[in-house]
């Protein structure tokens, strides 16, 4: 069984959103210096669901990133987690990508790469959290996608993946090969163990350029591109404290409630 | 002129020297079946520098054996164990002497006979008051990291006979042979006396009849001691086992872990007990399960599930029930972590030392929970989840804090700071490491901040890595998360490398632990000081000067890897006693004794076992026992646990070393 995983690196998450700067002219987030580039962690579960697939039925990952050489970190943890190989897609053509770029440069990629059964994708990015560059991805691939997933099971070429639901689960089956986009329901990442953190170290990461993967540059345009960001800030947010008085815990409480039902 | 004869009244008195012969024939057969046991574990190079070694021993042998150091800081176990040792090194020397003089035909005399008669009654009176405060201790007093088991109890009776039927014999034959014609010769044997004026009016027949049937069980039941002893490796095997172990004691930095070798290791930390190295094995037969470990530890003061003592004695019984005497090949493998330690046992461990600083036959029970670690974390993939959380921090961050506890980022603390922050390309000789916490936690930024403006007051030419340095490695090498250790050590010994740094000032002991004596291991020489170290030099320089006053009572916390790890004790203790008006007083506790914050070892970031105390709470107990109103330490970690465990903070604070000399450096205007 051979999977692909699609992985992202993005600006460490955990920093406080009063770090950022915006460039209001340029659109663009300029993250603090000094933060740690990181997997993006529903791409970090996408590996590890893709590793627990490895786990029962043996065969290959191959993890994909497109971005800078910065990206190369993010792919050498997945290897340490458990992929096989890595490939990090980098090209000037392949900066400021909105989602369906992003979804072409990845498409091309696989195309390149063959042989798969599986696709695997964060349900959406860490940073952005657009969410679609799966969805387009197995559009373009012309596979069956399911998103959401919080399990998944292989049998005999053929998925069958439980989702998350707004309010439950629904299990779904699809034929390989298929996209699947995964939610961090699946569980916590493992711990790249032992040795295989040395060797992730020492694993040579190819880097593709566009015309490696043959895209087409056209298509990479800015002036195609389907989305266009309007405005970019960093909301404010006010907090205010209020403290319910009463004579008795009993007044307290039924003070709260009425300030609550007010609310709603 | 006065003497006795040697061997009176007994016939064929050799075959006691035959029967000895024999029976330490069998107690090396028994002994040599252990050798075998402890062959089984992995190699360990402990052969190097033998002369170095011999001369190390030797003073142990002195120091730690003759004198008794270790033993004497309980005084009670201390001087019963040493009245037993000299005890029995007098009546040792003594029957060698009999023995000597019976063969060679040299017989004492006068007045030298009377004073061995005395000396030799000495021993055996020091042995008998000795097992009767270990009785005492054992039976009745039972303090509750004694642990009684039968072999106890047939050592102590045993002895207690051999050395009673010693002076009966002794005086049965003055009995007969002295007490009347010679009375002021009995008296040089006083214990042989007391019971000749007992038998004084037996006749002489019954006399020599039960001095016969006595002698022979007393020397029957001697033998029987050194057989038995060798077949059930006995607690008395100590006698031999202990200098060894003590004479292949590791002569490197304090509880080091050895580097796994990433291409050739076939397996990662210990999940057998075959997976020990051969001197692993030699510490759990070299313990005597005295306690004084459990007594020191942190962990086991505070509930938690480990004693180390424990934990050996386990790890000892995993071994015998595997390898039972006769040692034959036992194939099977079998789990260790679980039919020994448990996994939480094995976590509980803040890696402090004071355990072994107690030991007294120097077993070394870090290595082996960091190699228990290794197999849990590396093989197993199971640790605590908050141990997990931190290790998987330093793989995707760098360093061990994330999330809220962080609203910093690494280089944030330069901001504003005339302070000379290394850029790509620049070299400098000296650097301020300033570590992850001194980097990243408010307080301990406080402490850093104020850490250079007092090496800048004293003129210091330091540079500082800002957002490019890195966690030093160490919370993941304790963790047993070997690889993102070496990982980073090689990229700071990288680090420090292209910017020319030859001596590195570090905030965090923890930090100067691994960089000074563990980073050698892996190509990086440095040289690397403490800032406890380096401010005594600048006020012994004059460049710095404590001149305002500090109306306050001090105490000092020894960090753990700053005391017990490298010894520092005095400059911290230096530096405050110059700050004017202010009173260091000690802990209980304190220097070798110091008691752990509770913080290291990974502990700084794995949550402690429900349901029990803090181990800080413990010390800053002790601390306001002490009747101080700052507690001073010069760790970061130790900062950060006793900021927590402090509920009034209006009558103890804690401050870093650093903080008092600043305070007192600024002249009041």
């Amino acid at each position: 069984m051979h999977t692909i995983v699609c992985v992202k690196q993005v600006p460490d998450p955990e920093i406080p959103p009063a770090k950022f700067k915006i460039d209001p002219v340029a659109k663009k987030v300029i993250p603090p210096p000094g933060v740690p580039p990181v997997i993006s962690v529903y791409d970090e579960r996408a590996v590890e669901a893709a590793c627990r697939l490895k786990d029962k039925h043996k065969g290959k990952i191959t993890v994909i990133s497109v971005g800078s050489e910065k990206s190369t970190d993010v792919v050498r943890h997945a290897i340490s987690m458990g992929a096989d190989d890595g490939y990090v897609l980098q090209d000037e053509a392949f900066e400021n990508l909105d989602s369906f770029g992003t979804a072409y440069v990845l498409g091309k990629a696989i195309q390149k790469i063959g042989g798969y059964d599986l696709i695997l994708c964060g349900r959406q990015a860490a940073d952005w959290g657009a969410g679609q560059v799966g969805s387009i991805l197995g559009e373009i691939l012309g596979l069956p996608v399911i998103t959401f997933a919080c399990d998944i099971q292989a049998e005999d070429k053929k998925l069958k993946v439980k989702r998350i639901l707004k309010d439950g689960f629904e299990v779904v089956e699809a034929p390989m090969p298929a996209l699947v986009t995964v939610s961090s329901e699946i569980g916590l990442p493992r711990l790249p163990a032992g040795m295989a953190l040395m060797l992730a170290r020492r694993k040579q990461i190819p880097i593709w350029k566009a015309k490696d993967i043959g895209a087409d540059l056209s298509e990479l345009d800015r002036s195609k591109a389907h989305t266009e960001i309007t405005e970019i800030f960093i909301p404010t947010r006010e907090t205010k404290c209020e403290m319910i008085s009463g004579a008795t815990p009993a007044e307290v409480a039924t003070n709260l409630v009425s300030k609550l039902a007010k609310m709603i | 002129m006065a003497s006795r004869e040697v061997f009176w009244n007994i016939s064929y008195g050799y075959l006691v020297y035959l029967l000895a012969l024999v029976s330490i024939g069998i107690w090396l057969y028994g002994f040599y079946q252990r050798y075998r046991v402890w062959r089984l574990g992995r190699p360990d190079e402990r052969s190097k520098e033998i002369g170095k070694r011999i001369g190390i021993f030797f003073r142990h042998i002195i120091v730690d054996v003759f004198a008794h150091r270790k033993f004497l800081r309980q005084p009670f176990s201390g001087i019963m164990h040493l009245t037993i040792f000299w005890g029995f090194i007098i009546l040792l020397l003594a029957s060698a002497v009999d023995a000597i003089s019976y063969y060679s035909g040299f017989h004492l005399r006068g007045s030298i006979y009377l004073w061995f008669s005395l000396i030799s009654d000495l021993g055996g009176f020091l042995i008998l008051a000795g097992i009767l405060m270990a009785a005492f201790r054992r039976y009745l007093w039972k303090p509750k990291s004694l642990n009684s088991v039968l072999d106890d109890g047939i050592l102590l009776t045993s002895i207690t006979a051999i050395i009673i039927t010693g002076y009966m014999i002794e005086g049965l034959r003055q009995a007969a042979t002295e007490i009347k014609p010679h009375p002021d010769w009995a008296v040089w044997s006083p214990g042989g006396w007391v019971f000749a004026k007992i038998f004084i009016d037996l006749s002489e027949g019954v006399l020599r009849s039960w001095h016969k049937f006595l002698w022979w069980f007393h020397s029957i039941l001697t033998i029987g001691i050194i057989l038995y002893s060798g077949l059930a490796f006995s607690k008395l095997q100590h006698v031999i086992v202990s200098p060894l172990n003590i004479f292949f004691r590791s002569l490197g930095p304090l509880a080091a872990p050895s580097p796994i070798d990433i291409e050739k290791a076939e397996i990662l930390g210990v999940g057998e007990i075959k997976d020990f190295t051969w001197k692993q094995l030699l510490d759990l037969d070299a313990c005597t399960n005295c306690g004084r470990c459990e007594d020191a530890c942190p962990a086991w003061a505070t509930s938690k599930p480990l004693s180390p003592r424990k934990l050996v004695q386990d790890l000892k019984g995993h071994m015998l029930k595997l390898y039972p005497n006769p040692v034959q090949s036992n194939e099977n493998s079998s789990s260790l972590i679980g039919e020994g330690p448990t996994e939480a046992e094995i976590w509980a461990c803040t890696t402090c030392a004071a355990c072994q600083e107690a030991c007294p036959v120097y077993v070394e029970h870090i290595l082996k929970i960091i190699d228990l670690r290794r197999h849990l974390v590396l093989a197993q993939n199971k640790m605590p989840e908050s141990a997990q959380l931190m290790l998987r921090n330093m793989q995707m961050r760098g360093h061990p804090w994330a999330g809220a506890q962080s609203l910093r980022l690494r280089g944030d603390w330069t901001t504003n700071l005339d302070l000379k922050v290394l850029a790509e390309g620049d070299q400098i000789s000296t650097l301020l490491w300033v570590g992850c916490t001194g980097a990243l936690v408010d307080r301990n930024v406080e402490v850093t901040l104020s850490l250079t403006r007092v090496l800048k007051a004293a003129g210091v030419d330091f540079a500082v890595l800002g957002e490019g340095e890195t966690c030093c490695g160490d919370p993941a090498r304790r963790a047993g998360y070997e690889f993102q250790f070496q990982l980073m050590a090689e990229q700071n010994i990288e680090i420090f490398k292209t910017h020319h740094i030859q001596e590195i000032i570090t905030s965090c002991p923890h930090c100067y632990n691994i960089i000074k004596n563990e980073y050698p291991k892996y190509g990086g020489q440095f040289k690397v000081i403490h800032y406890t170290q380096l401010l005594w030099d600048l006020l012994k320089q004059g460049k710095l000067n404590l001149l305002n006053e500090i109306h306050s009572t001090l105490t000092y916390h020894d960090p753990c890897y700053l005391g017990r790890y490298n010894g520092i004790y005095s400059e911290p203790r230096q530096i405050l006693k110059m700050i004017p008006k202010a009173t260091l007083k000690e802990m209980k506790r304190s220097r070798e004794k110091s008691f752990c914050c509770g913080g290291g070892g990974g502990h700084m970031w794995i949550e402690k076992q429900p349901g029990t105390q803090k181990i800080s709470q413990k010390r800053i107990e002790e601390a306001i026992k002490t009747e101080v109103d700052t507690v001073v330490t010069s760790c970061p970690y130790c900062l950060q646990m006793f900021e927590e465990s402090i509920e009034n903070k209006d009558s103890l604070k804690a401050k870093d070393l650093v903080e008092m000399v600043e305070l007192s450096l600024k002249k009041s205007s």
